[in-house]
């Protein structure tokens, strides 16, 4: 505890400084990672399989961005992966029968709304965000169950499969969606006014409020941007795969969390940077890649990824003792 | 005398309340069910919600110290996966390989959470990946099988005796002898000041690490008591209990933030829940309506509770 604390008030070099900003630990992560891929694995230096990358990061990259603004002000959505197949269950189940625009329109509302519901039960019930995002994301999974009696449709949606796949001037349009999110997002939590109360609840709930900062109104933005980011990522799903299911946004639950504190925020709130969950997310596809690159089987993937996010975090995401 | 009367009531507040809870849940239960207290009906009810009842306690364990554990459902999978695969070549020695593992994975969350400065939620998460991975590496598919004679003994009863039942009596009984031992008073100390605690002599990390191992007997119980109730394993069937796992302990009255609650209530808790969703099923709505009420469940249980607590304290 003492040398942490004079550490940080001893004299601070440009070695300091960067040891101490995480999200850029993230970045040259990646790249050590991403070089010792095309040195380690087959197919890992061509411009499609970093094509391919980037355009599958961005399912996990989008639902990653609206999970910072959620961690930064101390919360958690343990719900997104209920939201992703809400939005894409929905989605193709309205555009089978009124068109794909309509389609759209009410899957993000329908995300929207367990955003809302979210924020009202962490502010105005006071139940612990894990918890409420854990009830709402359940109640989510029962509700889809019941409404597509338990097989959800299939679904082409001509807008959404061209948002997944196709490309402008080479690069995919699902990265450039997620870049164009995330550069809003950065607006939003860094240079906003909303982004400052975002950061005062991060590092401290009772003296924010005191000094004014609204809590209620903070957690309907950032709980809200969650679900509703969750819901395009849904959607752009649907446009990747055609087919909806049940448990398709079940690795988000975990991979949204592990992609934002390995870009360096604090899972306690108040610290890091938007950009960083970029890296995390890149990071933890590319792990993904490798591990399917090695033909291992799904349990074996699980336990790799698990010890691999684990190590990774006890690397550099670790909390300073107070 | 009146006094000593109220102070014990307040004292259980929450056992009064599940108390009460649980006798009009009971007398509506037997309107859909007139055969409810026949011993044949308690037998086969008790063996279905010992799981249950088991892994809340694990997460009240846990809880108690001022953690939380969101791999219980894996850990509970892995245990029923273990015991499954190896249960036809003794069950004595399938329970013990299923309760190590499942010891040995909560003290590896346990010190994880002690020694590595990552929060509970964090860990315990990556956790459930992990450990979701191992049982899938020993039970890919829902398989294995347990002696069919014991899988009648526990669900029917064995010469007229609720084994669920006596098991639920010894664990109470053993949780009752950890209380009263040096590690019991240190959890409910570390849970509910851990630096306070710490300033006076604690070794707050083996507490801790303690706490988690500990959790994971009850949960490796649980799976064994899954696998017994079902007569096979499934590396997928434990997830929904993490969810019930931490209802049944925020309905008992389990604090968030540790050091406060009683075992028994969260017994009581976990039967509430196991009851409440039988009568969902009589009601004859499609069980998948199952989630939604969990889900529902806990958030009620835990805005009253919060709320009553507030005006308490104000």
């Amino acid at each position: 505890m003492m040398t942490a604390l004079s550490r940080t008030a001893g004299a601070r070099g440009p070695v300091a400084a960067l040891r101490d900003n995480r999200a850029a630990w993230a970045f040259g992560v990646l790249i050590v990672t991403w070089i010792a891929a095309i040195a380690f694995a087959k197919g890992f230096d061509s411009v499609s399989s970093v094509r391919y990358l980037t355009q599958t990061a961005a399912f996990l990259g989008i639902v990653a961005v609206g999970q910072t603004l959620v961690i930064m002000m101390s919360g958690i959505d343990l719900s997104v992966s209920g939201v992703v197949a809400l939005s894409a269950v929905v989605c193709a189940q309205v555009a089978a029968g009124s068109g794909g625009p309509a389609g759209v329109a009410v899957a993000l509302v329908a995300s929207l709304l367990v955003g809302l519901a979210n924020a009202a039960g962490v502010t105005w019930l006071r139940v612990p965000p894990m918890v409420m995002t854990l009830a709402t994301g359940t109640i989510v999974a029962g509700a889809l169950l019941v409404y597509t009696n338990g097989s959800p449709k299939s679904a082409k949606v001509p807008m959404l499969a061209s948002l997944a796949n196709d490309r402008v001037a080479g690069v995919p349009l699902a990265f450039v969606l997620w870049l164009g999110i995330t550069a809003v997002a950065a607006w939003l939590l860094h240079a906003s006014r909303a982004g400052r109360w975002v950061f005062a609840l991060g590092n401290g709930e009772r003296a924010s409020r005191a000094s004014g900062v609204p809590l209620a109104r903070t957690a309907f933005i950032a709980y809200g941007a969650c679900a509703l980011l969750a819901g395009v990522s849904g959607l752009v799903l649907l446009g990747f795969t055609s087919t909806s299911s049940l448990t398709m946004g079940n690795p988000y639950q975990l991979l949204s969390i592990a992609s934002v504190v390995l870009g360096g925020t604090s899972i306690l709130g108040g610290r890091g940077h938007v950009l960083g969950t970029v890296a995390g997310a890149l990071l933890l596809t590319l792990l993904t890649a490798l591990l399917a690159a090695w033909n291992v089987s799904e349990g074996v993937r699980q336990i790799v990824l698990g010890l691999l996010i684990i190590a990774l975090l006890l690397a550099y995401a670790r909390e300073r003792r107070s | 005398m009146p006094d000593r009367l109220t102070a014990a009531l307040r004292g259980n507040l929450d056992m009064a309340g599940l108390g009460a809870l649980l006798v009009v849940l009971l007398a509506v239960y037997s309107h859909y069910d007139s055969q409810v207290f026949t011993p044949a009906s308690i037998t086969i009810l008790s063996a279905q919600f010992l799981p249950l009842i088991l892994a809340a306690m694990g997460q009240s364990t846990v809880m108690l110290a001022g953690g939380i554990d969101l791999s219980l459902g894996a850990v509970l999978s892995l245990a029923m996966a273990v015991f499954a695969v190896r249960a036809e070549d003794g069950v004595l020695v399938a329970a013990g390989l299923a309760l190590a593992a499942a010891a040995a994975t909560g003290a590896a969350n346990g010190v994880l959470v002690a020694y590595a400065g990552l929060p509970p939620i964090i860990v315990t998460l990556a956790a459930s990946f992990l450990w979701g991975g191992v049982t899938l590496v020993v039970l890919p598919q829902p398989g294995g099988s347990v002696p069919s004679g014991l899988v009648k003994a526990y669900n029917n009863g064995w010469n007229g005796l609720a084994l669920p039942f006596v098991a639920i009596a010894l664990v109470l009984l053993l949780w009752k002898l950890v209380r009263t031992t040096r590690f019991g008073l240190s959890l409910y100390a570390v849970g509910g000041n851990e630096h306070g605690a710490y300033a006076s002599g604690i070794g707050t990390r083996k507490v801790k690490i303690s706490a988690y191992a500990l959790a994971g007997v009850f949960i490796g119980l649980a799976g064994i008591g899954l696998a017994i109730q079902t007569g096979s394993g499934d590396a997928t069937i434990g997830t929904p209990y993490t969810l019930n796992s931490i209802a049944a302990s925020v309905l008992a009255g389990v604090s968030f933030f540790g050091g406060v609650g009683q075992m028994r209530a969260t017994v009581l808790a976990a039967l509430l829940i196991g009851l409440l969703t039988n009568l969902l099923l009589f009601t004859g709505l499609s069980p998948f309506y199952q989630l939604i009420m969990q889900g529902a469940v806990l958030i009620v249980a835990i805005a009253v509770k919060t709320l009553a607590t507030r005006e308490r304290t104000q």
